[in-house]
């Protein structure tokens, strides 16, 4: 009996120890990082600062980023229907037409990406002030001025396109806050301090260890960007301080004018004495679909023998014939920056078309799109203003140049001539269309007066159904958006340039009629007023 | 199993120590009278049986068969024999004074039938008081069978089984009761094989005795976190009791067809077209090419299977063996297992210790097309999309390509130029051992160890398009899969009756622990061809910076302590209570990491009442109703704590840094989602046994659905949180009914019919701090060129709702007229394609569920007739909506391209659109399974049964759906979609032998 009762007992006991020794919930995380228990090292700087900057390359490059909000909305390019999509529910479309909605995927993205570079710099800076990131004084002086920078400009792009944003510095917060929605002027201001206030800590160095950060000469850009467009953030102007902020930049003597625009986008541009702030790109580590695919969205499949590519592009993307139009022939800014004409193998073999009613006969790209709604793969100027490197894939190598010497010399050059300053202004110009008339430069010659003209393109309703005639007479410094437009296209900006000279919600063009003046701002995205109560939608929409 | 042993052992008053048990059998015993010996045989061979107890009733007197089934005992002359052995009837026999004293005992069906497996246990069916369906071997679908789930179609009310994909490789799909969950994940049910985790194809289908399926809350609760889409409990064939070695061998060989093939434009087609000048003339390629034709083929499959039993009453064992050699429709698409399963039973110390072992092993290896998985839809899109006029070969012999489409490739050369090869090895160890130190008391302790390997292999040639147009230069990947699964369960178990009082009470303790491990490396830029994958260290990629290499390992466990109550009075009333307490590592570190989960059920079996007994129609007749919480589990761990992840480069001082980034925000409040459901139901059985059925009606409320909920951020660091937020309620009716229509020795028909509803919708999206303005999210994705959303998921509203463009004509220059939201018409210009014109176009997900089996018996001649159906849900169909815009010209066509539209004359001119005339009626009926056997009596000396049959999978469909089938993907929140790149459905055919030695 004892013995039993011996047995039995023990298999009970075995019974609990094996049950207390086995209530313990495994913790073994192979993948990710548990954030509140890690503790950075000075090795871990870099990785920490740089999570902040990737948001800039994927808020412009990404799909319907910025690049797009600010290009297909203009009056240069378009993604018409084509015989392979890019209809995709019309959201090309709506961009081109004027007609987006609060939950339009480029609104959405513009939104999101870009504040989360925000997000990112509040935690840094909040790391960096608490002493969480190891860093000296020098060091932690240098990275702050540089944080703050890097969150203003993420700032800038969500004052210029949707004006009224909430306003949020502060990493540590109790749950459930949410922030307050500011004005564009508080936003202005907001924007205007950090910059300056930082600016004197900023590295001053030009050179590669800066390359792609916020040095005091991306930060006096930026700021000249800020005061250009003042009078359509706050309605006062501030020519004069952009021209200060310019004449920093000029004065440095850090930069030039490349001899060759074309220096600037060719796909080693990593040592353009140009580039000013660029966004580092190189398809063995940016290599986030869609990071910067601008070949793909614009050539056709053919193409892909042109430059021997290792995907064939989608065929989508082209200029808009009025602003083709608006180019001197012998531009060579036309003639080197766009694919057009009879397209070959990267050996020189006639390539045929291979999408649509064209499919056989040659690939030739004509200056001509019959309308949003439809196009065959022959229509439209390609953009080829980046290099496309023979055998690329779907990324480019090329970095892309948010901030550039000839913008830095174009800003001053408007100021000036808002302010009166007219043949200064046009002595500058006249430098920067020297490069682009070589063969005849006489044609890069011009006048104070004939900055002050209208514009040339011929604005009005342009495709298979319709036809209207509006003209640009009437825009005044239309000449100098005309300048702006020749040397910046591609480059994710036009939108801007358009509402600063007071044609963005004016005019027509191609399919695209005015929608009302409220378009100048983008809608409060549908995601951002879902989660946060405290958002109040822009007037319009 | 413990159950039965009870019943052959009778009570003894008095316990022993274990060393007096070893004893008992040779010196327990009373005054001694008379002996009396005999032969024990069963009663369908005739064959002796050995280990059969005999016992003298009323003592602890008693001996054992030996192997020529003879025994010999001493008793008094007025004694009663108790002869009895498991699968076998117990009888008991006076001695009336005789000495020679030979029984016949007849093989117990009738017990096995009765007994249901329940969680961690079984029960007596007439004592279940939750809904669970049981299907034995006999009741299994026929034919080309090659998962667990597809043994189960149209055999449990309530349970849809589908096999959308005739990919060899492919699973059945499962759904129990409806949709619960808005994440996506977590929908299969809970697969136990012989009470340890497993999957759909942890062994072979005809290694499976019966299948018992745990579908309402109260049932499943006592599995807690893991119960809330059933639990599928399956019984593997089992040696037990005494065997006169027996040895069962099977084959099954089958071949495929599609379901329902599509018809494309032809060469002809294309020459009339252009004829017709409704094509250009360039389009003629000259030749004439049947691109389906040219990847398909007809298929051979065989299934070999062979099972081995043996031993005795104390030890016995089964082994069987499994070839299964699938070949798939397409070219190249495959899968060929071998698996094998040792299950050894030992018992002493007079059956109050037993053990069991039990080890599976399954090797398994697949041609794969696809990088990593078996046929890659894309090779079959091309197919479709191929310009009929073109040819297979170039003239100089190579594969004819058109570099400059996009998306446009040779289909038969994708399969030729791409090599690859999935190989796994599972095996699984278990031991079990079950103590039984009191009467009443049953103690058992199960450990398992599972581990699973794969390698992959993946190579496309030069010749592939990869390098022709891509500029690869040839490519390999190779990627490695590696799980364990330790599993450590206590039970005990406490039987006691007393008076007409009946108590059962388990208590237990599990502990399991997963581990997960996978790589995968890629290269590019070969010297050479040859080695296929085999050399991935020859390319150049690597040193060109354009090689890819992938790791994920993660560790997760699950605690458990769970108890249950049976209680039944009187054979009437019964009441089960039972409570599972648990916590996983998903909610490590969040404030409320362990669940609790109890049930309760009761039952009223009114037909033992006495006022029913004039009722002489009613045999049986049992009122139930259960209420239980079953949780899902967060399918990501670390849920609860902010987490940093190392994100895209930067280029930071020239070197290229990886930056580390918030990867998500922290939940402490983080839990289970949890589905309350009660269960109301009848079982009966009346006229005499000759129908039977139940009839069940269930409420599922699932609470605090995980979801991403949008955030702002900043201040978050992420712009979503996962967070408990929504409500969803399943509703439904099952009734199961089921006939012996026709019963006598020469002629049976049986039928079987049940039907099932589910209405399902969603009810909130919002908790307390998390608030919703829009009460409703976007799902599913029509692809390239489309580019959209196809379904809605909205608060009020079921989910699979399709929600596009209305259309409601074609104007007379081919451009679409549509119907708005308020339902007004427009034309094409005044429609503005917003989201805000979209509307719900149907559900993807059917509210009706039918299924009728019959089964016919004439002397030895079997006809199985299986049909099923499902009714009232729609289907989005990509094949039409892609290929049958005759706008589209560089890609290959449906032929209904050229039927008119709404009856306009003029063809479509709108680009392609998602939109209402693509979605279609869905509802069918299916007789899908039609099996005709003929079994063979003993033919010689050696073959005591032989059968032979032929029968069909997917045999008939009944659909006004115009494509391959209306079965379609009913997973996730975007059911209904038949997506253009699926393996298309097949129709089987197979002959099968069986053979027992």
């Amino acid at each position: 009996m004892k013995k039993h009762k011996f047995t039995y007992k023990g298999i009970v006991l075995l019974f609990l120890i094996a049950t207390v020794s086995c209530t313990k919930l495994e913790d073994t995380n192979y993948n990710t990082i548990v954030a509140d228990e890690f503790t950075p090292t000075s090795d871990d700087v870099a990785a920490l600062i740089s999570s902040a900057y990737v948001d800039w390359r994927n808020t412009l490059l990404l799909w319907n980023g910025i690049w797009r909000s600010q290009e297909l909305t203009g009056d240069e390019v378009v993604i018409p229907a084509r015989p392979n999509g890019w209809v995709d529910g019309g959201i090309y479309k709506r961009l081109h037409q004027h007609t987006w909605t609060p939950d339009h995927d480029a609104v959405e993205q513009g939104w999101s990406r870009t504040y989360n570079g925000i997000t990112n710099c509040n935690k840094i800076i909040y790391q960096t002030e608490s002493g969480y990131i190891p860093m000296d004084e020098e060091q932690k002086t240098a990275a702050l001025a540089e944080v703050k920078v890097l969150r203003a400009s993420y700032y800038y792009l969500l004052m210029d396109l949707y004006g009224n944003v909430p306003l949020d510095t502060d990493f540590d917060v109790p749950e459930g806050y949410l922030p307050e929605q500011k004005s564009r002027q508080e936003i202005y201001d907001f924007v205007v301090s950090e910059i300056t206030e930082n600016i004197d800590d900023l590295s001053d160095s030009p050179g590669q260890e800066m390359y792609g950060r916020f040095n005091k000469w991306a930060a006096y850009t930026l700021l000249a960007k800020v005061y250009l467009n003042a009078e359509v953030y706050t309605g006062t102007p501030q020519w004069e301080k952009c021209i200060e902020a310019c004449q920093e930049v000029i004065d440095s003597g850090n930069f030039i004018l490349e001899p060759d625009q074309k220096n600037v986008f060719i796909t080693e541009n990593q040592n353009s004495k140009e580039i000013i702030f660029a966004l580092a790109i190189d398809q063995n580590y940016t290599t986030e679909w869609n990071t910067f695919d601008i070949h793909m969205q614009t050539l056709q499949p053919a193409n892909q023998a042109t430059y021997d590519l290792e995907q064939s592009p989608w065929g989508g993307m082209a200029a808009i014939p009025q602003f083709i139009d608006t180019f001197d022939p012998e531009d060579s800014r036309l003639t080197e920056n766009f694919i057009y004409g009879q397209q070959y193998t990267s050996s020189g073999e006639i390539l045929n078309s291979t999408l649509g009613s064209y499919a056989g006969e040659p690939l030739a790209f004509i200056n001509e799109i019959p309308s949003v709604d439809r196009s065959e793969g022959i229509h439209g100027y390609r953009f080829g203003k980046f290099e496309i490197a023979l055998g690329s894939s779907n990324i480019l190598n090329n970095d892309f140049p948010v901030f550039r010497y000839a913008d830095v010399l174009m800003m001053k050059a408007e100021s000036l001539l808002r302010t009166g300053k007219s043949e200064e202004a046009a002595t500058i110009v006249t430098e920067i269309r020297e490069r682009a008339f070589k063969s005849n430069p006489e044609k890069a010659e011009v006048t104070g007066a004939e900055l002050q003209e209208g514009t040339i393109y011929d604005y009005g309703l342009r495709n298979e159904n319709n036809s209207t005639n509006e003209g640009g007479e009437d825009i005044p410094y239309g000449r100098f958006l005309d300048e702006l437009g020749w040397e910046f296209n591609q480059e994710g900006r036009r939108r801007q340039d358009m509402i600063r000279f007071g044609v963005f919600t004016s005019k027509s063009w191609f399919s695209h009629n005015p929608n009302g003046s409220y378009r100048s701002l983008y809608p409060i995205p549908q995601s951002a007023l879902n989660s946060n109560s405290n958002l109040t939608q822009n007037p319009g929409y | 199993m413990q159950q039965f042993f009870f019943t052959i052992w009778p009570k003894r008053k008095r316990s022993r120590g274990l060393l007096m048990l070893v004893f008992l059998i040779s010196f327990c015993g009373y005054g001694q009278e008379m002996s009396v010996s005999g032969t024990v045989t069963g009663d369908v061979d005739g064959l002796p049986l050995p280990g059969v107890n005999v016992i003298e009733k009323g003592t602890n007197n008693g001996v054992v068969t030996n192997m020529d089934g003879e025994y010999s005992i001493e008793v008094s002359p007025q004694a009663v024999l108790i002869f009895s052995s498991l699968g076998f009837e117990t009888r008991e026999i006076q001695v009336n004074n005789q000495n020679q004293l030979d029984v016949q005992l007849s093989e117990d069906l009738e017990s096995l039938d009765d007994v249901v497996v329940v969680g961690y246990g079984t029960q007596r069916k007439e004592e279940i008081t939750s809904a669970v369906s049981s299907v034995d071997s006999d009741e299994f679908v026929k034919g080309n069978v090659n998962d667990v789930g597809q043994l189960l179609q149209g055999k449990v009310a309530g349970l849809s089984v589908s096999q959308p994909s005739g990919d060899p490789t492919g699973t059945s799909q499962i759904r129990l009761r409806g949709t619960s969950t808005i994440l996506g994940g977590n929908t299969d049910p809970l697969i136990l094989i012989d009470g340890i985790p497993g999957d759909f194809r942890t062994v072979p289908p005809e290694d499976i005795e019966s299948i018992d399926v745990l579908k309402d809350g109260s049932a499943a609760a006592i599995y807690g976190t893991r119960g809330t889409n059933g639990v599928i409990l399956v019984t593997t064939k089992r040696a037990s009791g005494a065997y006169t070695n027996r040895v069962d061998y099977s084959v099954n060989l089958s071949t495929q067809q599609i379901a329902n093939q599509l018809d494309l434009l032809t060469a002809d087609d294309y020459r009339r077209q252009i004829e017709a000048g409704t094509r250009e003339a360039n389009w003629d390629l000259g030749s004439s090419t049947d691109w389906m034709d040219a990847i398909t083929r007809t298929p051979f499959s065989q299934v070999h299977n062979l099972t081995f039993r043996g031993g005795n009453q104390q030890t016995n064992y089964l082994a069987t063996a499994n070839y299964r050699g699938l070949e798939g429709i397409f070219l190249k698409s495959d899968n060929e297992t071998f698996s094998g399963r040792v299950d050894i039973n030992h018992s002493m110390f007079d059956d109050k210790l037993k053990f069991n072992i039990g080890i599976i092993g399954r090797s398994n290896n697949y041609t794969t097309t696809g990088n990593g998985s078996s046929f890659n839809g894309y090779t079959y899109r091309q197919a479709i999309y191929r310009n009929p006029t073109e040819p297979i070969y170039a003239d100089d012999g190579s594969f004819f390509e058109q570099l400059g489409n996009l998306d446009y490739e040779n289909p038969v050369a994708r399969i030729y130029e791409s090599d690859g090869e999935n190989r796994s090895q599972f095996n699984r160890y278990n031991a079990r051992i079950i103590y039984e130190p009191l009467d009443d008391l049953t103690l058992n302790a199960t450990g398992s160890l599972s581990r699973y390997y794969q390698t992959r292999g993946y190579a496309e040639s030069k010749n592939h398009i990869s390098t022709i147009r891509d500029g690869l230069n040839g490519y390999v990947s190779n990627g490695t899969t590696e799980t364990q699964e330790k599993l450590l369960e206590l039970t005990a178990q406490y039987e006691k009756k007393i008076n007409k009082h009946n108590f059962t009470l388990l208590g237990g303790y599990s502990y399991q622990q997963n581990y997960y491990r996978d790589y995968y490396m890629e290269n590019r830029d070969f010297p050479t061809d040859v080695f296929s994958y085999h050399n991935i260290d020859l390319g150049n990629g690597i040193n060109e910076g354009r090689a890819n290499v992938e790791g994920y390992s993660e560790k997760s466990n699950l605690i458990g302590f769970f108890s249950r109550l049976n209680y039944i009075f009187d054979n009437k009333y019964i009441l089960m209570g039972s409570v599972r307490y648990e916590a996983a590592s998903q909610l490590y570190r969040a404030h409320v990491p362990w669940g609790t989960f109890p049930a309760v059920s009761a039952g009223w079996r009114v037909s033992e009442e006495s006022f029913m007994d004039n009722i002489g129609f009613i045999n049986d007749l049992k009122l139930r109703a259960g209420y239980g919480v079953t949780g899902t589990p967060n399918s990501d761990g670390f849920g609860a704590v902010p987490l940093l992840g190392y994100g895209d480069f930067f280029n930071y001082n020239g070197t290229w840094v990886r930056t580390l980034v918030p990867s998500q925000n922290p939940n402490p409040n983080l839990k289970w989602e949890e589905k309350h459901e009660t269960n109301l139901g009848l079982d009966y059985t009346i006229f005499d046994n000759r129908i039977t059925g139940s009839v069940d009606y269930y409420v599922r409320d699932i609470q605090d659905l995980l979801f991403d909920f949008s955030v702002p951020s900043p201040p978050n660091l992420y712009s979503t949180t996962r967070a408990n937020v929504g409500v969803m309620r399943n509703s439904g009716l099952e009734v199961a009914l089921n006939i012996n229509i026709y019963e006598q020795e020469d002629f049976q028909w049986t039928t079987n019919m049940n039907f099932s509803t589910n209405s399902n919708k969603l009810e909130s999206l919002s908790n307390d701090l998390y608030q919703t303005t829009n009460d409703f999210f976007t799902t599913g994705g029509t692809g390239p060129p489309i580019q959209t959303t196809t379904h809605i998921v909205e608060v009020g509203e079921p989910i699979g709702n399709f929600y596009g463009f209305k259309v409601v004509g074609l104007d007379e220059e081919g451009l679409w007229i549509y119907e708005t939201p308020e339902g007004e018409t427009q034309s094409y210009e005044e429609f503005s394609h917003s989201f805000g014109d979209k509307q719900v176009l149907g559900n993807g997900l059917p509210n009706y569920y039918a299924n009728w089996n019959n089964t016919f018996r004439y002397k030895n001649l079997d006809l199985n007739i299986s049909m099923r159906g499902a009714f009232d849900y729609q289907i989005l169909n990509f094949e039409r909506m892609f290929t049958e815009n005759p706008s589209m010209q560089h890609y290959n066509r449906l032929a209904s391209s050229e039927e008119n539209v709404f009856g306009q004359e003029t063809p479509l001119e709108a680009p392609l659109e998602y939109n209402s005339y693509y979605v279609e009626d869905g509802d069918f009926w299916k007789i899908d399974n039609i099996t005709v056997g003929y079994n063979f009596d003993e033919i010689g000396n050696y073959i005591k049964t032989a059968r032979i049959s032929i029968s069909s999978l997917n045999t008939f469909t009944f659909t006004n759906y115009s494509g391959i089938d209306p079965e379609v993907d009913w997973s996730g929140l975007s059911p209904g979609n038949d997506g253009r790149d699926k393996y298309p459905a097949t129709r089987t055919f197979t002959l099968g032998l069986n053979v027992s030695f």
